[in-house]
């Protein structure tokens, strides 16, 4: 017995070291916890399989017991939402369209430019403390950790642990999240400069300063695009088609006029509580932060996401005292309770990206 | 051979084999059944039943390697839910210790106890690793709905840990 009590005892002592070991290793990225972790998941995937096969018809009476009555409200919402959309879309896809090309013409990297998988949502946390989802993509897809996952809506979190076939994505309301964002304001009155005619306007990366004026008609107008190579993104070179003479009117804005742009950081606060974009500076060129501002991912070198995935819009602006700037509380684009289908961007930025 | 055999017939080896398929249900079936919203803690309950039964050593033990299985299969950091499951376990076994003659509604009583306790010991550990924990009051209807949860399945779960972890009388 007092064997047994021993044995015992110094099984407890050497499976606390491991732990300990573990978490220490672990929190350093180590590459042997990973790869303890992807054989276990390896060889737990086959049992979870079954279980899954065997447990799906009570997991189905459940949301059909407990889900019923939501399912219907939502049903005749979202057929409402159909309708009011379909008229919206078309006019949605042109200016996407429109915008992408100039984006294009301007050299600039698009969100179509970037390789992106769909994979389905095949999970939840287990737990109730992180927010996370499984999906069934894995780096057999190309997936990476901290590539951008995205629904329809916007950004709904990152890639945070990677298998052969399946994947963790943290969500933004996840404490653990945080990603930098551009906060555009919008709120500034525009009043519009027309030129007529322009003889030609060649390669050009600055917006104008001041409106140009006082040019004589001429025959054509040509606008020849540069593009700078960017690794990951496919950028276009368009010609724009010669212009009747005597129809050429283009609107140069002022360019104080244009939207002003801050940047700060977004992070989550949990499901129950709004996520919050912190480091705001206190600008006056960029004036009063309003409720139903966009929120759009920042992008940059050393940024997770490539520049402009929306996010959400601002639901609330919480002022602090001194230099603190503040505190924008962040209604998101995408349902997160409600996901089943994603699309992960297949982006890195330059300084995660392996030299060959 | 012999040897080989005796490992395999052995109540850790019946452990772990019963521990995958508890692990297999709590990633699947009880990811989905989330009653108000949370998680129901199969595991937890399991570790619960076998250190109320089997007292502070074993509790520890099986704590300890339910929470490494579990911790491969979720993001956290490894080794953080074996330590407080662990810790869990042994708490549960101080039941035998106050208590050595089982009684049925002290044992419901326990469990509840020790989810409670199981649940915040979660939380500390995140919270010393550095990783965000968020105090709100959605907290407590977590350990509230869990609670419940292993109080209703208790019976059942005490029933498993019985037959995973008795050891088996040598016939000749």
């Amino acid at each position: 017995m007092a064997t047994n009590n021993t044995i015992r005892r110094r099984a407890i002592i050497l499976l606390t070291l491991t732990s300990i070991m573990l978490v220490t290793l672990d929190l350093q990225d180590s590459p042997q916890v990973a790869g303890l972790r992807s054989v276990f998941g390896t060889l737990f995937y086959p049992v979870e399989g079954v279980a899954r096969v065997i447990t799906r018809p009570v997991g189905n009476a459940w949301y059909g017991v407990t889900h019923y009555n939501k399912l219907l409200d939502e049903n005749s919402l979202l057929r409402q939402q159909v309708a009011q959309q379909e008229g919206a879309t078309v006019a949605a896809a042109a200016s996407v369209r429109l915008s992408q090309e100039l984006l294009a013409l301007n050299g600039l990297p698009t969100l179509a430019g970037i390789n992106a998988v769909t994979a389905q949502v095949i999970g939840e946390s287990p737990t109730s403390f992180s927010q996370t989802i499984e999906i069934n993509q894995g780096a057999e897809s190309g997936i990476r950790v901290g590539m951008p996952v995205l629904n329809a809506a916007g950004l709904i979190g990152k890639i945070t642990k990677v298998f052969t076939n399946r994947s963790f994505v943290m969500l933004i309301t996840d404490p653990e999240f945080s990603i930098s964002v551009k906060v555009v304001s919008t709120g500034r009155k525009t009043t519009d400069s027309t030129v007529q005619g322009i003889t030609s306007v060649t390669t050009s990366t600055a917006v104008p300063l001041e409106p140009i004026s006082n040019i004589p008609d001429a025959e054509t107008t040509t606008t020849t695009t540069t593009t700078i190579p960017i690794e990951g993104f496919t950028a276009v070179v368009t010609t724009l088609p010669a212009t009747p003479k005597g129809l050429t009117s283009i609107t140069i804005p002022l360019a104080s006029e244009l939207d002003v742009r801050e940047t700060g950081v977004i992070q989550g606060n949990g499901p129950a509580r709004q996520p919050t974009v912190r480091f705001i500076d206190n600008s006056l060129r960029f004036g009063s932060i309003e409720a139903g501002v966009p929120i759009v991912t920042a992008g940059g070198s050393r940024s997770l996401a490539p520049p402009d995935v929306l996010i959400g819009v601002v639901s609330r602006v919480v002022e602090r005292v001194g230099s603190a700037g503040p505190l924008l509380e962040i209604e998101l684009a995408a349902e997160l309770t409600n996901l089943s289908f994603v699309r992960i961007l297949l982006y890195q930025p330059i300084t995660e990206k392996k030299s060959p | 051979m012999s040897r080989l055999l005796i490992i395999l017939a052995s109540r850790w080896t019946r452990l772990v084999l019963v521990l995958l398929i508890v692990l297999a249900l709590q990633t699947t079936l009880f990811k989905e059944l989330r009653p108000f919203g949370v998680a129901a803690q199969i595991i937890l309950l399991f570790v619960t039943c076998a250190g109320i039964q089997f007292g502070i050593n074993i509790g520890a033990i099986v704590g300890l390697i339910a929470g490494l299985m579990f911790d491969f299969v979720v993001s956290t950091p490894a080794g953080l839910g074996s330590i407080a499951l662990g810790l869990t376990g042994a708490t549960a076994g101080l039941y035998i210790y106050f208590f050595p003659n089982p009684i049925w509604w002290l044992r419901l009583l326990t469990v509840a106890f020790v989810s409670v306790v199981g649940e915040i010991y979660v939380l500390i550990a995140q919270a010393m690793v550095g990783l965000g924990v968020v105090l709100e009051f959605g907290l407590l209807k977590i350990i509230a709905v869990v609670t419940a949860v292993n109080i209703c399945l208790s019976p059942g779960f005490f029933l498993v840990t019985r037959w995973t972890l008795s050891e088996r009388k040598k016939t000749r």
